[in-house]
């Protein structure tokens, strides 16, 4: 599969799983549920549409908050999670709703926010 | 956060107006992706984006990997739009303590530093790396590059070769983000270029009414070709004639 750390990931939300099956993403939401068994949890997007992220070992720690998620959309439209790391609300709380309306600027121009 | 404006006329011996022209130095530090810092092109020492100098940049991305040496600390930053970049940081070698620091990995990172090439390999040299606090400035640096690369385009395009100022205030002037090119050229957005262009080409002698430039700006509603008219008058671009609806240009055309 290669590292996906190693190439470019495109920064999407729910709505743009379809077009991206078997693509590394980067996916930013914020915790909604996690399965019993630790191996896959549910995160909202800025919309407040659900994504389901896999894991291939179960969570070894309580997440919670807003997590970024690195990993490649599986033909379910699932992401397969290959690091995640959950980013800091100490100080402020993260506008999950202000970052989805980036994703749709920096998508609609791509030319100045190339991704590879 | 803003840019560091560096002050117009570093010194350099003066060129003649040509080649002042031919040389078009972005002043400020430019936000960039790693994409395309990576893409940028190279001629003898300097580097090109969309044909704009730039050397002083920021980055913003998570550190991967964080290797300390005696003489610098050698960090791997990753902001997703490619494979991790360098990132060098010297080290005061005679100072103790805080300044030798190493940010964890893991964490997200501001960098502000120059573009370097060696051996046809990109990397950065920063003097300055901070970790972020407020994971909103990312949001802020994702739209702060778009806005940036937006106006090196425009300014190459356009006929004016006059550095402009990166800050966001530039797309927080319009009243709304959609429909038509939003962005300010020469000051005027594209909406209020439309309403003056109409106003100075109207040759009745009391000028041109509100209720004539709705008729003829089909894409304006009526409140923002107000808005463009209260702008444009503020400015002095135009004046009210008969009554508060008529206006005309100030240009003498």
């Amino acid at each position: 599969m290669g590292d996906v750390h190693e190439v470019p990931r495109r920064r999407i939300a729910t709505g743009h799983l379809a077009q991206n099956i078997g693509k590394p993403v980067c996916f930013v939401g914020r915790v909604e549920k996690i399965h019993p068994t630790g191996k896959f949890f549910v995160l909202s997007d800025g919309e407040g549409k659900h994504t389901t992220v896999e894991l291939n070992e179960p969570l070894d720690e309580e997440i919670s908050g807003v997590i970024e998620v690195v990993g490649r959309v599986t033909n379910q439209a699932t992401i397969m999670c290959m690091s995640y790391v959950q980013f800091r609300e100490d100080k402020s709380p993260f506008d999950l709703e202000l970052y989805n309306e980036a994703l749709k600027i920096i998508h609609e121009f791509r030319d100045y926010f190339p991704f590879g | 956060g803003g840019y560091m404006q560096s002050p117009g006329g570093f010194g350099s011996p003066a060129g003649t107006q040509a080649e002042k022209k031919q040389r078009i130095r972005s002043q400020n530090i430019v936000p960039c992706t790693v994409s395309q810092l990576l893409a940028a092109e190279q001629v003898d020492e300097t580097f090109r984006i969309h044909d704009v100098e730039i050397s002083q940049v920021t980055v913003m991305g998570i550190i991967r990997h964080a290797e300390k040496a005696p003489t610098n600390i050698l960090y791997k930053v990753d902001d997703m739009t490619a494979a991790p970049m360098d990132v060098r940081q010297w080290v005061d070698t005679d100072e103790a303590g805080g300044e030798n620091v190493v940010v964890p990995p893991g964490t997200y990172v501001k960098v502000a530093g120059h573009l370097r090439s060696f051996q046809n390999k990109k990397s950065l040299v920063a003097f300055k790396i901070m970790p972020l606090e407020n994971m909103n400035e990312f949001t802020t640096h994702i739209l702060e590059i778009v806005n940036a690369h937006m106006i090196i385009r425009k300014n190459l395009l356009s006929a004016s070769r006059v550095p402009q100022s990166f800050s966001s205030t530039g797309i927080g002037d319009m009243g709304g983000y959609g429909g038509g090119s939003s962005l300010p050229v020469n000051g005027l957005t594209a909406h209020q270029s439309q309403v003056l262009n109409l106003i100075k080409n109207c040759p009745v002698p009391e000028g041109m009414s509100l209720q004539e430039l709705k008729a003829q700006l089909h894409n304006m509603s009526m409140p923002t070709i107000k808005q463009a008219v209260e702008f444009l008058s503020s400015e002095g671009h135009i004046y009210s004639t008969v009554d508060d609806d008529h206006y005309k240009s100030t240009d003498a055309e």
